[in-house]
């Protein structure tokens, strides 16, 4: 075993020590080992070794925590199971919380004590990345998002002629032939951050119009890999982009396009790392959408889908953010025959595609493996067309129906709605500004 | 197109991002340096996705195409 020399020794103890709070240390300190967690993990219900229960993952960060803050821990490392780390250790420890985490947070749900083991695994990739043993994929992602920001003017035609492609179908879908694509309008009331790629892009552009929206594109990506990283700094970077556009643009909100991660980021979690609430409101595109439809703003007829259809919820989305109902208001609108999968809502499983494993080649088959659980859940439902509002999960819902034969098309959620919309603009329907 | 030898073709149609930047990266590791990589892809998202990674990994774009739906960019392995 090779001991970490003195600089990456102490690298990795002010780094773990810079994030312990009261929470961390109550995740640390108050597990009994009880193994409940065992059973709400989808890495332990497909391959139930005692390695993949969360307390056992978990117990490997506490035992390096032992060693290097706790003072019996650090004299006496046998007495509390401490473990000092090693060249060896510390890679083992990278390894499992970047490949077998997706840091979902069922375990925390089902946990009595409320240990939070996804704030561990997150405090050990924090780790990691300071120790220069991060995923090269994810760390490639991250700075390629930074890179699109300092570089700004050499990507800003390329997008633009790419959102221009656009909206001759956003015209062709709401028979509109003045329907356009705002980008960069300042006092639009709202900024819509999509992901890279058309299939964000096209069904809010649509939705928007056809809500009669003062509605304005970013210029960036929603998604954000230096939360899958827990590197706060590249995390910030990232996010700092949208706030800069946002508060340039004066607009009053932000919507993120139905995206897990980048929702949860933007909404609960950036704020924190900027020391201050944002000038303006953060909504998901669902939230709105779930509206529209409520409130009659949009027309939607569900005869257009008219396939058995099941809903993924995405962990980052429901359990974490609390959008449950708003995407089944959605689907029982849109839908003609929409299913349940069990369970669902904050107790559905993780797909596995979370936490940036769809990005992490590496460890595809593991991924695989672990989206067992979520393909019976699937399957039982007899659904044609799994609904999926998250881009991480969507990807790994179709690998999953691949590799599990399921048979299943998965499709966005709004993909679904622009399937149901009806057209009333065009028509002169009153827009989203009379009725409000 | 520029008259540049290929040494491997990749085919991303249909693949939503990231994942059209993990096949590329993953495939130009595999390759030596001064290497090219023709891909053909339909997600939009590379437009930018693909320059951004390069500048960011001190790779080359040598060339972005789109024909209709389809775009096909070439990447040459710097470092």
């Amino acid at each position: 075993m090779a001991r970490l020399d003195a600089n990456k020794a102490t690298l990795v103890k002010d780094t773990l020590g810079k994030l312990i709070d009261r929470k961390l240390l109550a995740s640390l300190e108050v597990c009994v080992r009880c193994g409940i967690c065992a059973e709400s993990c989808h890495y332990y219900l497909a391959d139930p070794r005692p390695e993949h229960a969360p307390f056992y993952r978990s117990e490997q960060v506490r035992r390096l925590y032992r060693s290097l803050f706790d003072p019996i821990g650090r004299h006496l490392p046998w007495w509390v199971g401490a473990q000092r780390p090693t060249e060896e250790s510390l890679a083992q420890l990278a390894e499992m919380a970047f490949s077998t985490c997706t840091l979902c947070r069922r375990c925390t749900l089902n946990c009595p004590s409320g240990c939070d083991t996804a704030q561990i695994m997150r405090a050990m990739r924090t780790v990691a990345v300071a120790a220069g043993l991060a995923p090269e994929m994810l760390v490639q992602l991250a700075d390629a998002s930074i890179a699109r920001e300092e570089h700004l003017e050499d990507f800003k035609e390329i997008y633009l002629e790419q959102v221009r492609a656009l909206e001759e179908e956003v015209r062709e879908a709401t028979g509109d032939p003045q329907a356009h694509i705002p980008v960069d309008v300042e006092g639009a009331d709202i900024l819509y951050v999509a992901l890279s790629g058309a299939h964000t892009i096209l069904p809010a552009a649509i939705l928007f119009h056809e809500a009669g929206s003062n509605w304005t594109l970013s210029m960036f990506e929603a998604s954000n890999y230096g939360v899958f990283l827990a590197d706060t700094a590249r995390a910030k970077r990232i996010t700092e982009r949208i706030v800069r556009e946002a508060e340039r643009l004066r607009v009053r909100e932000v919507v993120v396009t139905d995206c897990g991660h980048a929702y949860t980021t933007l909404r609960w979690e950036a704020p924190n790392w900027f020391g201050k609430p944002f000038p303006f409101q953060v909504r998901s595109l669902i939230e709105l959408v779930a509206g529209w439809i409520s409130d009659g703003i949009i027309t939607v007829d569900p005869t257009h889908n008219p396939e058995p259809v099941t809903y993924h919820d995405s962990c980052n989305l429901g359990r974490n953010s609390g959008l449950i109902e708003e995407p089944r208001t959605i689907l029982r609108a849109v839908c003609q025959d929409f299913r349940e999968m069990t369970p669902n809502r904050e107790h559905n499983y993780c797909c596995g595609g979370g936490g940036g494993l769809v990005a992490t080649p590496e460890w595809t088959d593991l991924r695989l493996k672990a989206g067992g659980p979520k393909a019976q859940q699937v399957r039982a439902t007899g659904a044609q067309v799994v609904a999926a509002s998250c881009d991480n999960c969507r990807i790994q819902l179709g690998d999953i129906s691949e590799h599990y034969a399921l048979g299943t098309r998965v499709v966005g959620l709004m993909e679904l709605v622009v399937k149901a919309l009806v057209p009333q603009r065009a028509k002169g329907h009153p827009l989203e500004a009379d009725v409000a | 197109m520029l008259e540049t030898k290929v040494d491997k073709v990749l085919d991303l149609k249909g693949l939503l991002c990231p994942v059209p930047v993990v096949k590329v990266s993953q495939a130009i590791k595999a390759l030596p340096i001064g290497a090219v990589i023709e891909a053909t892809a339909t997600d939009p998202g590379v437009l930018a996705d693909i320059p951004a990674w390069a500048r960011s990994t001190g790779n080359e774009v040598l060339s972005i195409e789109r024909q209709n739906k389809v775009i096909t960019f070439r990447v040459k392995r710097v470092k």
